[in-house]
């Protein structure tokens, strides 16, 4: 049975854990080769493996993306090997992304932490694939984040660049669109590394956000946010561009 | 002196900003108040968090400053272009400098606004739309309006509201001014306004005035489209 990603190829910044880990083993369920980009490969194997184990063939990749040539590497490399980009998934976040801000009295390094990784290495990313989605009509992915639509109190500079990316998108979709490259995001609400911590030290405090979720739970990066996310990358998708789709258990409607 | 209300208009020297702040301005003289409104522009490099703090002692010495106008985008944010042609140093300047400059003004403000101030920050439609070559522009527009969000939920405690207001882009980046030689952006938008034409400065100035009332101060968080109908957001 042909799978919906059969022999396509996508590079999934970010996904060492969580969202980009669960979505890069999805991409392989449905039968990509997936580019695994991580900042430390040597560090990532047992990513590689959950892939391959999952049915795709995996691509170990130095990935840091706030380094401009890291990530031309990479997207060399997939492009040496297989001749082709089908998809380009950006999830990689700034490692400081979960923590709680001082807005009024942040300094701008800390905001340059957040911008390097997810506004200018969008941007980044997006310039370096554009040849090779052209050549492929193919997709361009962003995680983005509920924090970037609602404008989270302990999160404002978190919110500021994710939100900073649904109007990438809505852009690019249009500048692309004539390229028949197609541009979305997705919105998660899901198990992520700093939520697994807050389980193990604060679990009352993680019962409490999920009883904000209509379904009841945090979403599984692999089972929950994967799907939605190989259906964007897929020809499924192939009338929806500019878009960003939540998927939040029903946690927000509002958006 | 220093019992006089001050407004603050942020990138007064043109388009929306400029006509804003000489509408406020005339509002003042025309209902014999006394507020004081000052206008922040091109002397100012807003990114630069020692000189907008500067700028706000300075404007504090002359009274309570209890509203501001944020209007700041970066001119070379209206210029068109591809990404795929921009350097690094181009789409810092078109995208990036908008939101560092949002991000230290509205330190600023936090510092020097008084409780139950009132925050208006007037943008242009394209982040909810998106348009083609202006990509930094649309995601600094996203990212600021989203950033005050998040800050009106962090300042509420303080009773002071924020809350944003979007125009046309050929509103934002003219005013009052006529169109003239200057080639204004194309912006792809869901049809002609609803509306009939009118001026969007009086429009903005009218709402202005509305989130500065005690029934204004029930806003905080919220958009308002300024388009005349252009673009109803679902």
């Amino acid at each position: 049975m042909t799978k919906l990603l059969d022999g396509r190829v996508i590079l999934v910044t970010g996904a060492a854990a969580g969202v980009g880990r669960g979505v890069a083993v999805a991409m392989a369920e449905a039968g990509a080769i997936v580019g695994i980009g991580v900042r430390r490969p040597e560090n990532a194997v047992d990513v590689a493996d959950e892939v391959a184990a999952a049915g795709g063939t995996p691509v170990l990749l130095r990935c840091d993306v706030t380094d401009g040539a890291q990530s031309a590497a990479a997207i060399a490399e997939l492009m040496a090997t297989y001749g082709r980009l089908d998809a380009l998934v950006h999830n990689a976040v700034s490692n400081r992304s979960s923590e709680p801000t001082d807005f009024e009295n942040a300094s701008l390094e800390l905001w340059e932490e957040h911008a390097s990784v997810t506004v200018r290495a969008t941007w980044r990313l997006a310039v370096q694939a554009y040849p090779h989605l052209k050549a492929s009509r193919g997709a361009l992915l962003l995680m983005t984040s509920p924090a970037g639509i609602e404008g989270s109190a302990p999160l404002p500079f978190y919110s500021a660049v994710k939100a900073s990316q649904r109007g990438f998108v809505r852009a690019l979709a249009r500048e692309w669109g004539p390229d028949g490259i197609r541009v979305n995001s997705v919105a998660p609400l899901a198990i992520s590394p700093a939520l697994e911590n807050l389980q193990a030290t604060d679990p009352e405090r993680v019962k409490r956000i999920e009883s904000l979720v209509p379904l009841g739970r945090l979403g599984d990066p692999r089972t929950d946010i994967g799907p939605p996310s190989v259906f964007l990358c897929s020809d499924e998708a192939r009338y929806v561009t500019g878009q960003t789709l939540v998927v939040s258990g029903g946690r927000f409607t509002s958006l | 002196m220093v019992n006089e209300n001050v407004t603050v208009v942020i990138g007064a020297d043109r388009g929306i900003g400029r006509a804003i702040f000489d509408g406020l301005r005339n509002a003042v003289s025309d209902d014999g108040t006394s507020d004081v409104v000052v206008g922040l522009g091109d002397e100012i490099d807003f990114a630069d968090p020692s000189a907008v703090a500067a700028s706000f002692a300075e404007i504090a010495t002359r009274g309570t400053i209890n509203r501001v106008v944020f209007c700041f985008i970066d001119e070379s944010a209206f210029t068109p272009a591809p990404i795929i042609e921009m350097d690094e140093a181009a789409w810092d300047a078109a995208g990036e400098r908008s939101l560092r400059a949002a991000l230290i003004t509205f330190q600023e403000v936090h510092r020097n606004i008084a409780d139950g101030g009132r925050v208006v920050l007037v943008l242009p439609t394209v982040g909810a739309v998106g348009v083609a070559d202006l990509v930094p522009l649309c995601s600094a527009v996203e990212g600021v309006r989203v950033m005050a969000k998040a800050v009106a939920r962090r300042w509420g405690a303080r009773s002071i509201t924020v809350n944003t207001i979007e125009v046309e882009l050929s509103a934002f980046i003219l005013g009052d001014e006529p169109v003239g030689d200057r080639v204004l952006p194309a912006v792809a938008t869901l049809g002609a306004s609803a509306l009939p034409a009118g001026s969007a400065t009086q429009d903005v100035v009218g709402l202005i005035d509305m989130l500065s009332t005690d029934a204004g101060g029930a806003l905080t968080g919220a958009l308002l489209v300024a388009d005349r109908g252009t673009v109803m957001q679902p």
